[in-house]
């Protein structure tokens, strides 16, 4: 799989517009999977706008990124961050989310390859304890936009809003275990700039 | 889910030395921010308890704060400052390896990992 996502900011007012225009131009790309719906209270420099998209191969979305590009051109559209990236999920039962999140970070430059992948190693046990987690793809990025230069994204489809903001939130393995990656006051730290979370509702499956 | 208490542990080697002045500075400059944070100081405890000049000491700080919750809050606080980062830095010629851990009481981990 090949995917795509995009995390707009958008002026005030202008939101149902460039919805409408996101929603008609990943229709318009023929992906596979295609998801573009607000952001829900609680994203924290995650846009107003989650647009996510996945492709069988990265020819497909080659063939269609300029146009798709070209709706998101809108001068409302004040900020992008997003990702491409190649990867495959996993899920960990047949009940399908409603909520899906994806988190875009920046692992520090020269960080360490056994470090890296230590990092990913821990990320990964996440869905083993979290049991609002339906279906996960942790990616390293092919090709970052916004900010900062993405390395990662780690993605979620969650149970609901209370599976990401209570189970995930606040079970040992995020707070005890993996944060200690992200706070400056740890020697572990190797995400220093400010990460994009963002989240909104699914209907359907999106990961896999 | 239940709140229990949940424990920030610095450990700390010295520089040969510098125990005591290591733990002047993080009283004075650190402690209060961490407090106002909502973290509260248990135990500073001092391996072996002698003031080394010429030796290192293992330092074991302890903090606590009553839940889960409170653990975030705190690094929702701490976090946006970007002098906190910084400040382990400016006391590094004191220190010769340091740990950051999490910890709850064994009779609290069950309640904890059901969320």
């Amino acid at each position: 799989m090949y995917s795509v996502t995009r995390l707009l900011d958008v002026a005030e007012g202008a939101s149902h517009r460039v919805l409408a225009a996101a929603r008609a131009g990943a229709a318009a790309t023929g992906a596979r999977q295609q998801l573009v719906e607000p952001t829900l209270p609680g994203v924290r420099n995650g846009g107003d706008i989650l647009v996510h998209l996945r492709f069988d191969t990265e020819d497909q979305w080659r063939s269609v990124e300029t146009d798709f590009a070209a709706t998101l051109t809108d001068p409302t559209i004040t900020h992008v961050n997003g990702a491409c990236y190649s990867g495959d999920a996993s899920r960990t039962g047949a009940q399908a989310g409603t909520v899906y999140r994806a988190l875009l970070l920046r692992v520090l430059p020269g960080t360490d390859t056994r470090i890296v992948a230590r990092f990913e190693d821990e990320l990964r046990l996440m869905p083993r304890y979290v049991n609002t987690i339906a279906a996960w793809q942790l990616s390293r990025v092919a090709e970052p936009v916004g900010t900062s230069e993405w390395t990662h994204v780690f993605e979620q489809e969650f149970s609901d809003v209370d599976g990401l903001m209570g189970a995930y939130l606040m079970h040992p393995i995020h707070w005890a275990v993996v944060d200690r990656w992200f706070d400056p006051e740890c020697p572990d730290v190797i995400v220093r700039d400010r990460v994009c979370h963002s989240f909104c509702h699914c209907d359907t499956p999106v990961l896999g | 889910m239940s709140d229990a208490t949940v424990y920030v542990v610095d450990r700390v080697v010295t520089r040969p030395g510098c125990a005591r002045k290591f733990i002047d500075t993080y009283l004075a400059e650190y402690a209060p921010g961490a407090r106002s944070r909502g973290m509260t100081l248990r135990d500073v405890l001092v391996s072996p308890p002698i003031w080394f000049d010429d030796q290192s000491n293992t330092l074991t700080i302890t903090w606590s704060m009553p839940s889960a919750q409170a653990w975030w809050e705190m690094t929702w606080k701490g976090r946006p400052d970007p002098t906190l980062g910084p400040w382990w830095d400016t006391i590094g010629e004191l220190v010769m390896e340091r740990t950051r851990s999490v910890a709850a009481a064994a009779d609290d981990v069950d309640r904890l990992c059901d969320v």
